[in-house]
């Protein structure tokens, strides 16, 4: 790489920081319109799978035209896209309310510690281990420079990510406290212990990728455990078991279904979120999906080969000589990021909620022993071979 | 550029750590006990930008892991429970006050009995004090988590064993307690 002066290292890290917040922004509206689609396929909801427009107009002549033949009007995969512009429309148009009771200055502080836990964390996050392409020479301050597949390169970065999730919890806990009203609070002290018992088996989880791989840095170890260069074959087993709690993990400190208890809505009426409205709601509601989205690449990043093909540290069967196969790329990342996203909407349609004892028991009686036992062969794998 | 993030390095220890006394006045000064936290909150975060200027990458996100990411929010957690308020009316605070003031010199007594020698003495231009042969180990190490792995677990892992036996002594004793109440 070449080196870099002070400003360029400015205008580049911009420039990264900017691309990212795109592809942030991109994401998580569409994986809201995915929500709607696939669970709308999947539990036979009429109205996110056939909305397709009025009657009035260009569109509307259209979609009367395709009736009258007897179609369902526009592609199936835009069906069911006003649904999603007007759920868009209405969070950023409806009225900002701060109930009377509220305590002000927490309850606007909540949702900004929500999404900047949320935002931060892709700081460290590396969709691709190199450059991804540089920028010709005409360009007049970055010319010549790569554009690197991460914004930082954090030698602690797994830590980093950690942390500032870890975070993350107290938008919901002060929003519920700020909120001073009976559910909101209730939802809270759910999602507080809920969270913190959960933190527990996810940090012990990825222990076993950092113990057998050995580097705390995101793209180090996402590519030493995709090649699997000096880890064993048995390694294989340990990391199995490893994703498999990291992702149910990742459900509950997303609070995603199974583990939305923290907005059971019919018990809590909606949760922590109960008294927000407007663009404040609309921020809890990104910095969740944010929050799904960085599950799925700490998932596929560690467990599933990251920019590798295979996943597990299989891809050591492939040569690096393959000209496509045996390389890595980004569009890999993302499929494996897209096809856990997938799974978690797949979850929230067909999985009931648990009750309030059951989650604590899953999380303390059963996924903490099972990630010590993990911690412990993994331990073993490193140390004999 | 390098003398420039040098100097950056050496004023973000200096800002970080007056946020963080700063904090720490608000946590002691708020009314609200939730506001007490959110001060505590902002302190912890500012040790850890304190640690991140000095280098000691691993330090400042264990500080915020452990800390911020699991203490505080139990902290929050019992303050949102507990009505403090109550505890107001019936005066258990300023009952309190005389043996805190006596509690606090005496721990400041200690705490500089202990550390004179790191904080005036010679000791404190030498940051760890380890073996040679594994300060040696210390300088090959890449990483910030290495060196801080070698330190513990080589030289000084006894008191580190002997710390985590005193944090199981307090788990059990909280255990105990909460189990009396009940029966």
């Amino acid at each position: 790489m070449p080196t870099m002066n002070l400003t360029q290292t400015m205008v580049m890290g911009l420039i990264q920081v900017v691309a990212v917040l795109i592809l942030i922004f991109v994401m998580v509206p569409l994986l809201t319109f995915a929500e709607r689609k696939v669970i709308g396929y999947i539990q036979v909801r009429l109205g996110a799978t056939r909305t397709a427009g009025g009657h009035v107009g260009i569109t509307g002549a259209l979609n009367r035209g395709m009736w009258a033949m007897g179609k369902v009007p526009m592609l199936s995969i835009l069906r069911g896209l006003p649904v999603f512009v007007a759920d868009i429309l209405k969070l950023i148009l409806k009225e900002d309310i701060i109930p009377a009771k509220a305590e002000r200055s927490v309850f606007t502080l909540a949702p900004i510690i929500s999404v900047l836990a949320a935002f931060g964390v892709f700081s460290a996050i590396a969709f691709y281990p190199g450059a991804l392409f540089t920028f010709p020479a005409r360009f007049p301050i970055v010319g010549g420079l790569p554009f690197m597949g991460f914004i930082s390169d954090v030698n602690v970065g797994v830590l980093y990510i950690l942390a500032l999730s870890s975070v993350g919890v107290y938008g919901i806990v002060l929003g519920a406290w700020a909120s001073n009203s009976k559910y909101p609070l209730l939802g809270g002290l759910r999602s507080a212990a809920q969270i913190i018992s959960y933190e527990v088996p996810l940090t012990l989880s990825l222990l076993t990728p950092v113990l057998l791989a050995g580097s705390l840095n995101f793209k180090d170890l996402s590519v030493r455990l995709s090649t699997g260069a000096d880890m064993h074959w048995l390694a294989i087993f340990p990391l199995f078991v490893g994703f498999f709690v990291y992702t149910t993990c990742g459900f509950a400190e997303t609070n995603r279904t199974p583990f939305d208890l923290p907005e059971a809505e019919t018990e809590l009426v909606a949760g922590f979120h109960t008294e927000y409205s407007g663009m404040k709601f609309g921020f809890f509601y990104l910095a969740e999906y944010t929050n799904m989205i960085v599950v799925s690449c700490f998932a596929s990043a560690f467990f599933l080969g990251g920019y590798y093909l295979l996943p597990f540290g299989l891809q050591r069967f492939i040569p690096a000589s393959v000209p496509f196969l045996g390389q890595p790329s980004i569009l890999f990342f993302f499929l494996k990021v897209f096809t856990i996203l997938f799974a978690f909407l797949w979850v929230r349609a067909t999985v009931p909620r648990y009750r309030y004892d059951q989650l604590m028991d899953v999380g303390w009686k059963y996924l903490l022993p099972l990630t010590l036992v993990n911690l412990f062969a993994a331990a073993l794998i490193r140390f004999a071979f | 550029m390098e003398h420039l993030l040098v100097t950056i390095g050496r004023d973000m220890f200096a800002i970080f750590g007056v946020l963080a006394l700063c904090g720490g006045i608000f946590m002691v000064a708020a009314k609200s006990a939730v506001h007490s936290v959110l001060g505590f909150l902002f302190t912890m975060l500012c040790v850890a930008g304190c640690f991140l200027s000095l280098d000691a990458e691993f330090l400042g996100m264990a500080q915020i892991l452990v800390y911020a990411g699991g203490i505080v929010v139990l902290f929050l957690f019992v303050v949102m429970l507990v009505e403090l308020s109550k505890y107001k009316e019936k005066g258990v605070f300023q009952l309190q006050t005389r043996s805190a003031v006596v509690a606090v010199v005496i721990g400041a007594a200690v705490f500089i009995g202990v550390f004179r020698n790191l904080l005036f003495g010679v000791a404190s231009s030498e940051a760890l004090v380890l073996r040679p042969e594994l300060a040696q180990g210390l300088n090959v190490a890449q990483q910030n988590a290495q060196a801080v792995s070698r330190g513990l677990f080589s030289d000084y892992l006894l008191p580190f064993e002997i710390l985590s036996v005193i944090l199981l002594v307090a788990l059990v004793g909280a255990v105990v307690l909460a189990k009396r109440e009940r029966v």
